[in-house]
């Protein structure tokens, strides 16, 4: 058996982040789409996304809205750059720029060379006007059986700067995936962090649009499954490839 | 601490060795694929090595494999297949949709 550092990485990021994951888990809601590893080479992308939560049991809003919008492109055959400007609000606060943040992904085999298909995840977030600053890393699993795709996003965070308490916080998405049609796929996840643990199905989509044109939509709503999860929480993604 | 056990357990089995895949090859030329028509074993993982003679990108792409992989003018690319039932399983190219067209077929 022949191993090299490209094989070896996932594996030990792999073991360092299942073993921080069963020991500490991220707070704030960690419903967010759930990422898979790949990237297509010559691919622009500008996205919205949203989270609303009906109302959030650990601070007491209600109605909160996160909204993304981000503007990213593949920079090379396996890595994906993206940016982000994220705006808040809910029904006590009025909308607002709320942070930035700058992300890479990295695809690291080729689809179903190995028994799993695996990449990284890698995020730089900076609240806007407040010196609050967070950096993730997240290794990204997907495994195809048949008609079925199953992803996992297992999440390393650590939050630093002089107006919050620093800290290391996990997270884990789960999602199963039917690949019915190109234009409708119904699938189920499951989030965890420190203030979450839900579960609810959603639905995703791809319109085709032209050469290297396309139009994705995604759309869940996630159920609260504990006291400190928001009853249900709403997540929309529209992504425009060209 | 099963959720850390069960994820390193699959990590392991992911970058350990795996059994020799069969290879077949396949030829973007003018815009078309050659041949257009590929045959497989069924239940067995294939590596698909497409060579684009072309100058300019072309894209695998089969929503019925699961796969989409952009192959540079001049360069190729390797694509893994299956395992995967009996079936015929059409593929086209993104950049040329109406001339670049193949299938393959799983028997």
């Amino acid at each position: 058996m022949r191993l090299n550092f490209r094989r070896l990485a996932p594996v030990l990021t792999g073991i360092c982040l299942a073993a921080c994951s069963a020991q500490l888990t991220a707070d704030g809601t960690a419903v967010d789409k759930v990422y898979h590893p790949y990237v297509e080479p010559l691919e622009w992308e500008l996205e919205w996304r949203m989270i609303h939560e009906n109302e959030n049991p650990i601070s007491g809003e209600s109605r909160r809205q996160l909204h993304r919008v981000g503007f990213g492109r593949a920079v090379s055959e396996f890595v994906f750059a993206e940016f982000y400007l994220i705006g808040e609000q809910s029904a006590e606060n009025d909308f607002e720029l709320e942070a930035y943040e700058f992300e890479i992904l990295w695809q690291m085999s080729e689809q179903g060379e190995y028994l799993l298909d695996y990449g990284l995840l890698f995020e730089l977030e900076k609240e806007d006007g407040v010196d609050v600053w967070e950096y993730s890393t997240a290794l990204l699993l997907e495994k195809e059986f048949g008609r079925y795709s199953a992803t996992a996003n297992i999440g390393l965070q650590y939050e630093w700067g002089d107006d919050i308490v620093d800290e290391l916080e996990s997270s884990l998405a789960l999602q199963v995936r039917y690949r019915q049609s190109p234009r409708f796929e119904p699938a189920l996840e499951l989030y965890m962090g420190q203030d979450t643990l839900g579960i609810g199905p959603a639905f995703l989509g791809a319109e085709r649009l032209g050469i290297m044109k396309a139009l994705r939509w995604q759309l869940g709503v996630i159920f609260g499954l504990d006291s400190d999860t928001s009853d249900y929480t709403l997540r929309a993604v529209l992504e425009y490839e060209f | 601490m099963r959720i850390a056990a069960s994820v390193c357990f699959f990590l392991m089995l992911c970058s350990g060795a795996w059994a020799k895949t069969p290879v077949f090859e396949l030829e973007i030329r003018d815009h078309l694929f050659h041949p257009d028509e590929l045959r497989i074993p069924a239940n067995t993982k294939v590596k698909l090595i497409v060579y684009n003679r072309d100058s300019t990108p072309e894209e695998f792409e089969s929503y019925e494999l699961n796969r989409e992989k952009v192959i540079m003018g001049g360069r190729k690319a390797n694509i893994f297949i299956g395992p995967l039932a009996p079936g015929v399983y059409p593929f086209f190219g993104e950049f040329n949709p109406n001339t670049a067209q193949g299938r393959v077929i799983v028997e």
